[in-house]
């Protein structure tokens, strides 16, 4: 006999994407390919430290690369999805779809 | 949008629909296709007089063998060019943003779509050339002929880049062009002064179609917030 219980979306989740700063951070850097910092603070609607913050959290769990240099005498700082970065993305997606469809078939929404 | 942590409690649905609007925000912003429909369409405009005056032609009895000259040494550089400047403003525009470009596949496809072109024109005209066809060529082959001549793969070319951006106005746009393509605009009449005469209007058209639009989306974008 096999066991049948189906794991719960919830107990997948990993709290280092399941944020909504960073989860915003894992989607733009996504789509962009690379993003530059003013971009996120602008879109996410962040404080400079406050995005900093995040985007540490993110690359010290190996999720985004940052790279830092000049543009003339600019500095610019761009952020990379890696690819850990980018299949945590693609499966919070997945969970949140899954949790979606769940709540909807028991009906309490 | 704020820092709080996501609860197991908190709304999934809210929370995927931010990262859709997200995802879309920075799509728009990296979109450029005024520009790129601009470029192709002098493109396609600059190539009329290169194919009415390149346009080489030999008549043996019954049957006529046309050669496309011009068009050959024109359009294939003048492609690659193209693409090659269309990538560089996408790239320069999204840098500017503080974005990365999405413009690549549609460029590598232009350029092997270009390539192929050029091989198809040189085989048919090694083969033709010398043995110009009795009769006229089925429907479904002056269609291939049509989507494989530059103006075809221009239009090939496009879907991929609505394809990248997720551009349903250039996805819709590109369709019609096509049609237009392949489907040549006659107005139920014909120029019958000579062969090179009777591919300026479609050429014409063509041209126009991709001006008009590149405007289009220009005026678009301008009057987005």
């Amino acid at each position: 006999m096999t066991d049948e219980r189906v794991e719960h979306p919830v107990t997948g989740l990993d709290e280092t994407v399941h944020q909504r700063v960073r989860l915003g951070i894992l989607t733009i850097a996504h789509e962009a390919r690379r993003v530059e910092f003013g971009y996120l603070r602008d879109h996410l609607g962040l404080t400079a430290g406050n995005l900093s913050k995040h985007l540490s959290v993110l690359e010290a769990a190996g999720l985004v690369g940052i790279e830092k240099g000049y543009e003339g005498k600019r500095a610019r700082t761009w952020i990379t999805l890696t690819a850990a970065g980018s299949r945590a993305l693609a499966e919070e997606i997945e969970r949140l779809k899954q949790l979606i469809s769940r709540v909807e078939s028991t009906g309490n929404v | 949008m704020t820092t709080d942590s996501m609860s197991a409690g908190s709304d999934p649905r809210r929370l995927l629909s931010e990262t859709r609007a997200l995802a879309h925000r920075v799509r728009l912003d990296q979109r450029l296709t005024w520009a790129a429909l601009l470029v192709l369409g002098v493109v396609a405009l600059v190539a009329i007089p290169f194919d009415y005056f390149g346009l080489v032609e030999r008549c043996d009895g019954d049957s006529c063998a046309s050669w496309r000259r011009g068009s050959l040494f024109y359009w294939p550089p003048a492609l690659l060019i193209a693409y090659g400047g269309i990538a560089f403003a996408y790239m320069r525009a999204a840098r500017a943003r503080g974005l990365g470009a999405r413009v690549l596949p549609f460029v590598i496809t232009g350029g092997v779509l270009t390539l192929i072109s050029m091989v198809a024109w040189l085989l048919a005209r090694a083969y033709w050339w010398n043995n110009p066809p009795a009769d006229p060529f089925p429907a479904w082959v002056m269609v291939l002929d049509r989507l494989i001549a530059p103006a075809g793969t221009i239009g090939l070319a496009l879907l991929v880049l609505a394809w990248l951006e997720r551009n349903v106005a250039l996805a819709a746009f590109t369709g019609v062009y096509l049609v237009i393509v392949l489907v040549p605009v006659t107005f139920g009449w014909e120029i019958n002064t000579s062969t090179a005469a009777s591919f300026v209007p479609p050429q014409v058209i063509t041209a126009v179609v991709l001006l008009l639009g590149a405007a289009g989306f220009a005026r678009a974008r301008r009057r987005r917030p």
